[in-house]
Parts: structure tokens; C-alpha cells; sequence
């Protein structure tokens, strides 16, 4: 599993991805750690296939007593069936995820880890001194869905948006957003079902200041290459399948 | 999932299968002594030798079906752990994968103790898990018994319907049934018992 630091300040905030020894018949995965002092939170920690790699690589930033917070941007199999699997590893660990997903969630089983349900307008995560702010990005692609923004490190995860189909060692940061631009394309004409939700999130998300735009698949946006994809994105027809 | 794994899991799922094939069975039987009892009621004297087999197959059939109604929440408890010991062992096989994978990980030794607990709780479940299969092939005897019974009861409603005049058909018909319906019971009760008592020490 390859680790990327992309922000080191008063915490840090680091990707996994790009598994080599994951099967070659499931979708890779981006997951992404925010270590505080005392803490850890895992978004979209990942598919059960995946947790051994994903907690051998957190056990290079936390130990597992410090992993206290899961995300889950949305309900995806491969966003978060391993919570079965962190339940039984973590002893006082909270998962963050939308309210309406929580009956279904825990057909993953959720007996020792806390639910915190996300209301529709969002909310916060405070990881000792750093404040996260959940964002709602429903519809993109699921009808409960949210992302996760922190103003500090101007670090937005944005789940499924963004995300793209690549090649299984692609470089982590987009390099050339013109040639990257098909490899997302039909991922979100058709994966992301309404242009109203879409203005909705771009018009939220451009009032932020983003240095990292961090998707669950494919490469991360930075500097530039956000805005550029915010712009390709607002003027993308999406929902093409009816 | 392993091979032992599922048939573990088809082993429990037959009980359920199989039990419930009984329970029409001993509704049959039930049904039957009903019937036996109004015939040897219009016969009189001359099936009074008859009149209290149906009593006695009237009361093993209410047993055994309470025996397998008590069964059937045994074997849903059954299945639940085997839920509950595939869960505890997939965790404890992806624990220890995790362990390994981290290698010379700074924090790598705090993974021992998820490690430990999740094979305390695997090996629990599985204690638990041969302690219930033991317990449910006692009652499963138990509705075997029942079953020998019928086929006595069967052999001795013949003789009696032997002596039952023009009533001798419909008594020995009687006495067929609850034959057939003991050797039901016993064929599925015993099907159950070998799909489970491989795990009983294994």
C-alpha cells in the first residue's frame, strides 16, 4: 500500500492507495488518514479486502488505540465494508456517516463502534484541536452523501467526485489535467445522476479555499488543476443513462 | 469461506429444512389419531383394545411437536453463532494478516492486542458452537425416542385393528399412517444428527 503525506502541519494528513497486492478484480481505492496529537480519523476506510493493507499501512502514523474516528462519504461497499472488521479492531472508535444510511450500514456490523448519524446539512468533526467540516454533496453520486473539508490544510475529499479510472501504479497527483480528463468523463456522466445536485456542490465548494481536491479514486487535484476541474465538471451533462 | 466453513453453514440451514418436514409429519400423525379415536369410538366394544393407542399417539405427536418447535430455536441459535465464529475467525485470519503486513511499522506491537482478543473471541465462539450441537443432538435422540415409540405404537394398532370386525380397514389404515409418518421422523431426524455430529468432535 503506497503512503503520500499531502499536508504536514499541526497534523497531518496522509493517502493510501494504489495496493499491489490487491485483486485484480476490484475497483483501487484512494483512503486518506488525518493524524492529530492524540487521534486518528480514516475516510472511507476502504472494502473488506482491503482492511489487513489499510491497518498495516495506519500502524505506520497511529497505533491502534489512536485510530478513535471512521468517515464514510457514503454507503459503497468498497467506502466502507471493512467497518465489520475495524468494530472488532478498535475498542472506542466512532463512525461518522450520513443519517440515512445508518440501518443499512450496519448490515456490516457496528456493535462496538458509536454511529454518529450526519444530518442532510452537515456537520463537524473535532479532532483535538482541528475542526473538520462535513459537506454535503447528496446525489454525487449516492442520495445521502458527504465530503469532508479542512480549512486548515485546504484539503477537500471528495469521495466519488473527481474520482477516475486508472492505470494500477498512476502517479498520485494529476499532471496533465487535459489528458486526464477522459478517464473521468464517462465516470461521472455516469455515476453522478442530477446537473442540479452537481451546480448545488460546485457552488458550495468554490466559496472554499482548496489547495487539494482528494477523490476515492484516480489521482488528486492540486493548486490549479482544482478550479480547472471544478469548471470541467460545472459544464458536464451528467446522469446520461436515462 | 473455507469448505468446512460452508458446510457448517449448510449443516445448520438442513436442520431447519429438515424439522420442518417433521413438523407436517407430527401434524399428520396428531390428524391421524383424531381419526382413530372416532372410529374406535363408532366401533364400541370391538375396538376397545384401540381406544387408548390413540390417546397414546395423540400424546406423542403433541410432544414431538413441541420437541421440534424447541429444536427449530435452537437451530436458529445455532446458526446465529455460526454466523457469529465465521465473522470472529475472518477477523482473526485479517488480524493476523495485518500484524504480519506491518512489519517494522513504528506502532506495529499495538495490533497484538486486537490480535489476542479476536482469538479469545474466535475460539469462544467455536467452544460455545460444539457445546450447542452437543445439547441440540440430545434433543434430536430425544425426538428419535419418540419416533421408535410410534413404530411400536403402529405395530400394536395393528393387532388391535386386527380384532376390529368391518372396522379392521379403516384402523389398519390408521395404524399405516402412523408407521409411515415414524419412519419420516426418524429418516430426517437422523439425516440432521450425521450432518451435525461431525462437529461435535471435531
Amino acid at each position: 500500500m503506497k503512503m503520500t503525506k499531502i499536508y504536514e502541519g499541526s497534523h497531518q494528513w496522509i493517502m493510501f492507495g494504489r495496493d499491489e497486492n490487491k485483486p485484480g478484480n476490484i475497483i483501487d481505492t484512494n483512503q486518506y488518514a488525518v493524524r492529530t496529537a492524540n487521534r486518528c480519523l480514516l475516510l472511507d476506510p476502504g472494502g473488506a479486502e482491503l482492511f489487513a493493507p489499510m491497518m498495516a499501512a495506519v500502524l505506520h502514523h497511529a497505533p491502534v488505540d489512536q485510530i478513535t474516528d471512521l468517515f464514510a462519504s457514503h454507503q459503497d461497499p468498497d467506502v466502507i465494508s471493512s467497518l465489520g472488521l475495524w468494530d472488532q479492531a478498535l475498542t472506542n472508535a466512532k463512525l461518522h456517516a450520513p443519517a440515512i444510511w445508518e440501518g443499512f450500514l450496519r448490515h456490516y456490523s457496528c456493535e462496538s463502534i458509536e454511529y454518529v448519524p450526519i444530518p442532510d446539512s452537515g456537520g463537524t468533526i473535532k479532532l483535538d484541536s482541528v475542526e473538520l467540516q462535513i459537506i454535503p454533496a447528496h446525489y454525487l453520486h449516492s442520495s445521502g452523501n458527504f465530503h469532508v473539508y479542512d480549512p486548515q490544510a485546504k484539503i477537500l475529499m471528495t469521495g466519488d467526485v473527481g474520482a477516475a479510472f486508472e492505470a494500477p501504479y498512476a502517479p498520485v497527483f494529476v499532471d496533465n489535467f487535459a489528458a486526464h480528463v477522459e478517464k473521468m468523463r464517462y465516470w461521472h456522466q455516469r455515476w453522478m445522476p442530477s446537473n442540479q445536485a452537481k451546480r448545488v456542490w460546485i457552488e458550495r465548494v468554490r466559496n472554499l479555499d482548496i489547495d487539494i481536491l482528494a477523490p476515492q479514486h484516480g489521482r488528486m487535484f492540486k493548486g490549479d488543476d482544482v478550479k480547472r476541474f471544478l469548471d470541467w465538471f460545472d459544464a458536464l451533462q451528467v446522469g446520461i443513462a436515462v | 469461506m473455507t469448505n468446512q466453513t460452508k458446510s457448517q453453514f449448510v449443516a445448520v440451514a438442513s436442520i431447519t429444512s429438515e424439522l420442518s418436514a417433521v413438523m407436517v409429519v407430527a401434524k399428520e400423525i396428531s390428524l391421524a389419531a383424531a381419526n382413530a379415536k372416532a372410529i374406535a369410538f363408532r366401533a364400541g366394544d370391538k375396538a376397545k383394545g384401540f381406544q387408548p393407542i390413540t390417546d397414546f399417539i395423540n400424546e406423542l405427536a403433541k410432544e414431538t411437536i413441541e420437541l421440534v418447535t424447541d429444536i427449530n430455536i435452537h437451530a436458529l441459535v445455532l446458526y446465529r453463532l455460526t454466523v457469529n465464529e465465521f465473522q470472529k475467525t475472518t477477523a482473526y485470519n485479517k488480524f493476523e494478516l495485518a500484524a504480519k503486513m506491518a512489519g517494522d511499522a513504528v506502532y506495529a506491537n499495538t495490533m497484538q492486542e486486537p490480535l489476542d482478543n479476536a482469538r479469545l473471541s474466535m475460539q469462544d465462539c467455536q467452544r460455545q458452537f460444539k457445546r450447542d450441537v452437543s445439547q441440540l443432538l440430545g434433543q434430536l435422540e430425544a425426538v428419535m425416542h419418540h419416533a421408535r415409540a410410534a413404530r411400536v405404537i403402529a405395530a400394536n394398532s395393528r393387532i388391535e385393528a386386527s380384532q376390529a370386525g368391518e372396522y379392521l380397514q379403516s384402523l389398519q389404515a390408521v395404524a399405516e399412517s402412523v408407521d409411515k409418518a415414524a419412519h419420516t421422523i426418524h429418516d430426517n431426524v437422523q439425516r440432521c444428527r450425521i450432518a451435525l455430529s461431525i462437529y461435535r468432535n471435531n
